[in-house]
């Protein structure tokens, strides 16, 4: 299943009140790769954050196919995510004392009991094919490189059609980050996700079929649909 | 029954997930947290069961000790003192009873047994009591070693005496650091027979014909001219010097009553230590629900203790609790993998208090076993469990309410920590 974006007047705000972000209009379409930029502190995780539909105080439009996250509540925007959102964090974010495969198929924790194993299977087909190092080895001992991909392995476990990522090289030394964006832009186009990052760094930001500019609490390039 | 709150609450809150290695993950990485938690607990449950363990068992053991001393009847004064000085043989200044008294119990056609027991002489920490070989018979049945006294320089010792057989000792006068090693100088009795454990601080006695005690003390011996090398009973009143009590054994349960209205008069009185002990355990009761409390109350507030620190300790995996959300995680798993650690922390806590309660109550039940000579035997029952139980049921739906407070954090505040 792919799910096209479309943003429309999207405002975010913190629980004061004070707006953190607008976005008058954009557009991604199912597949595309879209990366992210600009200065610290303008935005970018907030934007990445509400595509995952995080953000608690939200308006306008924010539609991924026919679904309307503004509108939808907590739980029914976790049910989202949990079919179709995979997340990738700048820290990697793993459960330290977890195995590379129990951290990529933590969803197995909540997913309903029919999901459980297509999830394993996804999550260890994709470790085995980022070389993740397999067997009851924690990841406390992993390099960066493996935790990114094993991360990128939790992400991918549920078959999600949108991958959002938030700095995800930013942690890694420049070999290593190179290798894991050919991987993660790799499965992106391969497997026909959306991939939507939030990037520094010029190597990944230069693989990505667009890249928008976030400044001052504003998308700055706004793309309509094609 | 206790446990089905605890049971139905893990049910719901658990249904239709598995947070187990997500848990188990999280006990780990906080493992020495954990662990601090779980001792907490452990201690204060075993205290909690410990101590309401060791009052039953040492209710038990008292009475356990009582229950050979069917009627006491002494001089009349208190009968508490009096009880405590013939039963539990703990040193007492009473008045004695006259030959013509004992002869008139002795005598009493319901009477089985009347043994006359005459306390106050030591031997070390040993009191030497003399009696009669029916009451020796009475109290331990068939002796564990030897033979019985026959003689009045013969003795016969408690299990827990350790002094072989023919050993010779000399009695002192007085128990205890008033006591006078050589009042009784000259006079030497030889352990000839060892009686088998009791559970009482009979186990500690020194048992002797009572013709021996008056003897020492330079008194007539109970038998008229001509007849003192009789050892035991029948006594000659007017050759009998007293005796400061007398266990009355009757033929039949019932007598034990008539016999105790009878004897209960202006120069005698007459007690059912069982009765007496009763009444003390009864007025204990007060103090003994008073300790239930507060063994209750300490556990709650420990577990109230553990359950802000573990709202505190909440705010340590918040970040990987918002990692569960923003991967899709309903908030109900999030709340079910709180408290599924939390219960954790609880139900182990509680098991180990279990073990900390039994070996609390074995050591405090050897020392004082050790220091009274009651056989303590204290042991985890029912109401033990019952309070862990409750205990569990009550922290494990106390443990709600940090899961609920978990779930209310906001997802990206947690992430960006």
């Amino acid at each position: 299943m792919t799910l096209s974006l479309h943003v429309e007047d999207l405002s975010i705000t913190a629980p004061g009140g004070r707006v953190l972000l607008t976005a008058g209009r954009f557009f991604a379409a199912p597949g595309e790769t879209v990366g992210l930029r600009g200065p610290s502190g303008a935005g970018k995780s907030t934007f990445l954050y509400a595509l995952a539909g995080l953000q608690p105080h939200m308006s306008g439009r924010l539609s991924w196919g026919e679904t309307d996250l503004v509108r939808l509540n907590d739980g029914a925007r976790a049910g989202f995510r949990r079919q179709h959102v995979g997340l990738v964090f700048q820290d990697f974010l793993l459960f330290e004392e977890l195995s590379a495969l129990g951290n990529a198929t933590l969803a197995t924790a909540f997913a309903p009991p029919a999901a459980r194993r297509s999830i394993r299977e996804t999550a260890a087909e994709v470790l085995s094919r980022l070389k993740v190092p397999s067997g009851r080895r924690t990841v406390d001992s992993f390099s960066g490189g493996e935790r990114q991909r094993t991360a990128i392995a939790r992400a991918l476990a549920h078959r999600p059609s949108i991958i959002l990522a938030d700095e995800p090289t930013a942690s890694l030394d420049r070999d290593t980050a190179d290798l894991l964006i050919t991987d993660l832009i790799g499965l992106a186009r391969t497997e026909k996700k959306t991939l939507i990052a939030v990037s520094h760094d010029r190597h990944l930001l230069d693989c990505m079929d667009r890249v928008i500019d976030i400044a001052d609490g504003r998308l700055k390039t706004e793309v309509s649909p094609a | 029954m206790l446990l089905v709150p605890a049971l139905a609450a893990g049910a719901a809150v658990l249904r239709g997930y598995r947070p187990r290695a997500l848990v188990a993950a999280l006990l780990w990485r906080y493992r020495w947290t954990s662990l601090t938690f779980i001792l907490l607990i452990a201690v204060s449950v075993g205290i909690g069961v410990g101590l309401i363990a060791q009052e039953r068992g040492l209710r038990k053991g008292t009475a356990r000790a009582a229950e050979k001393f069917d009627l006491i009847v002494a001089a009349p004064g208190s009968e508490i003192t009096m009880m405590f000085a013939a039963v539990y043989l703990q040193p007492s200044d009473v008045p004695l009873l006259s030959g013509a008294v004992y002869d008139e119990v002795a005598g009493h056609e319901q009477v089985d047994l009347a043994a006359p027991i005459a306390f106050g002489d030591s031997y070390r920490d040993s009191p030497v009591v003399g009696t009669t070989a029916g009451f020796v018979d009475h109290l331990a049945g068939k002796l564990a070693d030897g033979r019985m006294f026959a003689t009045s320089t013969e003795a016969v010792a408690g299990s827990a005496v350790k002094l072989a057989l023919g050993t010779a000792i000399t009695p002192a006068h007085g128990i205890g650091d008033s006591a006078e090693d050589d009042a009784h100088a000259g006079h030497t009795l030889e352990i000839v027979g060892r009686m088998p454990p009791t559970g009482s601080p009979w186990d500690r006695a020194i048992l002797v014909p009572v013709e021996s005690v008056w003897e020492v003390h330079g008194l007539v011996n109970g038998h008229a001219p001509g007849r003192e090398a009789q050892i035991g009973p029948p006594f000659d009143p007017d050759y009998f010097p007293g005796t400061p009590a007398i266990l009355v054994r009757a033929e039949a349960l019932w007598a034990n009553y008539a016999l105790r209205s009878q004897f209960t008069r202006a120069d005698t009185m007459a007690f059912f230590p069982g009765a007496v002990l009763a009444q003390l355990h009864s007025l204990m009761g007060d103090i003994r629900q008073v300790m239930s409390v507060m063994a209750v109350l300490t556990q709650v507030l420990v577990a109230a203790g553990v359950l802000t620190g573990l709202i505190i300790l909440t705010r340590l995996f918040a970040r990987r609790l918002a990692l569960l959300r923003a991967l899709g995680a309903p908030r109900r798993f999030v709340f079910a993998v709180v408290w599924c650690f939390a219960a954790t922390l609880i139900v182990s806590g509680s098991l180990a208090g279990l073990a900390v309660g039994l070996v609390a109550v074995g050591v405090i039940s050897s020392i004082v076993t050790a220091k009274t000579d009651i056989l303590v035997t204290a042991t985890l029952s029912w109401p033990e469990f019952h309070l862990i139980a409750a205990f569990v049921s009550l922290t494990v739906l106390l443990a709600l309410l940090p899961a609920f407070m978990t779930m209310s954090r906001n997802i990206i505040t947690d992430l960006r920590a």
